[in-house]
């Protein structure tokens, strides 16, 4: 009897084993990084950005008429720290959740008379921005009655403001 | 038998088997792999943020009367929370929804998971609301566990209800202390009336955030020092203290030029006392007058002017008393204590900053 090429029964079940560990062990270790995943820290960033400018643009109650990032706009404050301490007081408050390290860069822009593009003023930031951040960003338009450079007097404007947020 | 061909080897058979099972073991995984989509983490993140836009950004549901007003022997029929103050206001939370919520009437986790976390799997939670303001700190859940769990931070604006507090100088200046003529020492009973201008209150702020909607949120009216508006009379000469009476409060609404009394009213807090007292009841020196909007909405349906009346008597100190004749709050010969929009006259509705935040797990 020629016993040559042939597949033994313990063989071909030790061999079948092999390949079910194999199988095994690949499916378990894949994950699968959908883009929902990136998409969710992104959410929580872009939520709570978004909050603390709306916050930021509501008046404390009814006899202060304009609220404070409204204020900060008109009077040029916002460079000396205003915007950035309430900014980050807003973003980095916490209850009993965990505390997170959250940075941010920030601008207005506006449109003026006569040119095809809106022009934009750097309000502050924490962080100079590298380029390598993975920032969301957030916007809200508000009011202001300003004289915008290139305006000729002071009249109510819609300005938008622009929040660059990444966490470190 | 020499002929072997068409026979099933044993080899063959083994082999097949081992592959058909093998086939099915990794058909039944595939399903394995799937689960890591919708992976514990990413779904308690999901879950978390549900919350937070329910609690944040949604009045709850009912609505009108909205569900902080019903008591516990109906919080089976609120079927969702929501702490926005109405649909078109999200981030700005009613302080009364944030009490209500965390009332320890609603037991963790049944009454929650199935009115704000929603789901058919069983969650563990916490849920907490800080007022950076005041820095008052409320919270219902479980402790947070060490490793991961499903977070959302919200920011929000709580609404702080509106309330007055007047005292004797407010008196004086308003003519609320009649003492002015020889013949108002001769009344042992006294009317002081407070006016709730409906038409006036919604019409004339219109902002939700800012706007005193008795029908939707409490008043407190507090009266204070009220001994120190009490006056001797000329006779029976007695020397005070008197004893200030609360006889009762009634509550009437006008329609066109005709008041009509629409009910009687209860809830009031007298002295610092924390438990509501009902008239008639000693007075030593202070009265807080709760108008919640269940029952005031009940009563004022229709009627834009609603009066609050307090009915005082006085009488002297001896164990049969005597009416006593004096000077006290009386706005009979003034005009009505009106709760509106000026500063002067009620602390208004302030917004405090505040912090939602659900962890899910």
């Amino acid at each position: 009897m020629n016993d040559r090429g042939q597949l033994y029964t313990i063989e071909g079940v030790a061999a079948g084993l092999i390949m079910l560990l194999t199988a095994y062990m690949i499916v378990g270790a894949t994950t699968i990084y959908t883009p929902g995943d990136a998409h969710i820290s992104d959410m929580q960033l872009e939520v709570l950005g978004s909050d603390a400018l709306t916050i930021m643009d509501t008046p404390a109650n009814s006899t202060v008429a304009e609220s404070p990032l409204r204020q900060m706009i008109e009077n040029d404050s916002y460079g000396g720290g205003q915007f950035k301490s309430m900014f980050m007081n807003y973003t980095n408050a916490s209850g009993y959740g965990p505390v997170h390290n959250i940075q941010f860069s920030a601008n207005y822009s506006y449109v003026v008379p006569g040119q095809p593009t809106p022009a934009s003023i750097a309000i502050n930031s924490s962080r100079n921005l590298t380029g390598g951040e993975h920032a969301v960003r957030v916007t809200k338009w508000v009011i202001v009655s300003k004289q915008l450079p290139g305006d000729t007097n002071v009249e109510n404007r819609a300005v938008l403001v622009e929040v660059l947020l990444w966490r470190d | 038998m020499s002929d072997e061909t068409g026979n099933l080897s044993l080899d063959f058979l083994v082999g097949f088997t081992v592959f058909l099972l093998a086939f099915i073991w990794v058909a039944a995984m595939v399903s394995g792999i799937m689960v890591n989509l919708q992976s514990s983490h990413i779904d308690y993140d999901a879950v978390a943020y549900r919350t937070g836009v329910i609690l944040v950004e949604d009045p709850g549901w009912p609505a009108s009367p909205s569900w902080e007003l019903y008591p516990d022997s109906q919080k089976y029929e609120i079927s969702r929370f929501g702490l926005a103050v109405s649909k078109d206001t999200p981030g700005l939370l009613s302080q009364d929804k944030i009490n209500r919520f965390f009332c320890t009437s609603f037991v963790y986790p049944d009454d929650y998971q199935s009115r704000v976390i929603f789901g058919d799997y069983s969650y563990r939670f916490n849920i907490s609301v800080t007022d950076l303001t005041s820095g008052r700190q409320q919270s219902v859940g479980d402790v947070l566990p060490n490793d991961e769990y499903g977070y959302i931070r919200r920011l929000a604006k709580i609404k702080i209800d509106s309330n007055a507090t007047i005292g004797p100088s407010y008196y004086i200046a308003h003519s609320y202390n009649n003492t002015g003529t020889p013949s108002d020492f001769n009344v042992t009973q006294h009317q002081f009336s407070i006016l709730i201008n409906g038409t006036k209150l919604l019409g004339d702020q219109t902002n939700p955030a800012y706007q005193i909607d008795p029908n939707i949120e409490p008043i407190m009216i507090n009266l204070t020092n009220l001994n120190s508006t009490l006056f001797p009379g000329v006779y029976p000469p007695v020397t005070p203290p008197a004893r200030i009476n609360l006889t009762g409060i009634k509550v009437y609404v006008q329609h066109g030029n005709t008041l009509s009394l629409a009910n009687t009213w209860n809830t009031l807090y007298i002295d610092g006392s924390s438990t509501a007292s009902a008239p008639p009841h000693r007075v030593l020196d202070n009265i807080s007058l709760m108008i919640d909007p269940y029952n005031f909405s009940i009563m004022s349906a229709g009627y834009s002017n609603v009066y609050f009346n307090l009915s005082f008597n006085l009488t002297d100190s001896s164990i049969t008393p005597i009416a006593y004749k004096g000077s006290f709050l009386n706005n009979t010969l003034s005009s009505p204590f009106d709760y509106n929009y000026n500063g002067a006259n009620v602390t208004q509705p302030q917004l405090d900053d505040a912090v939602v935040e659900v962890a899910v797990w």
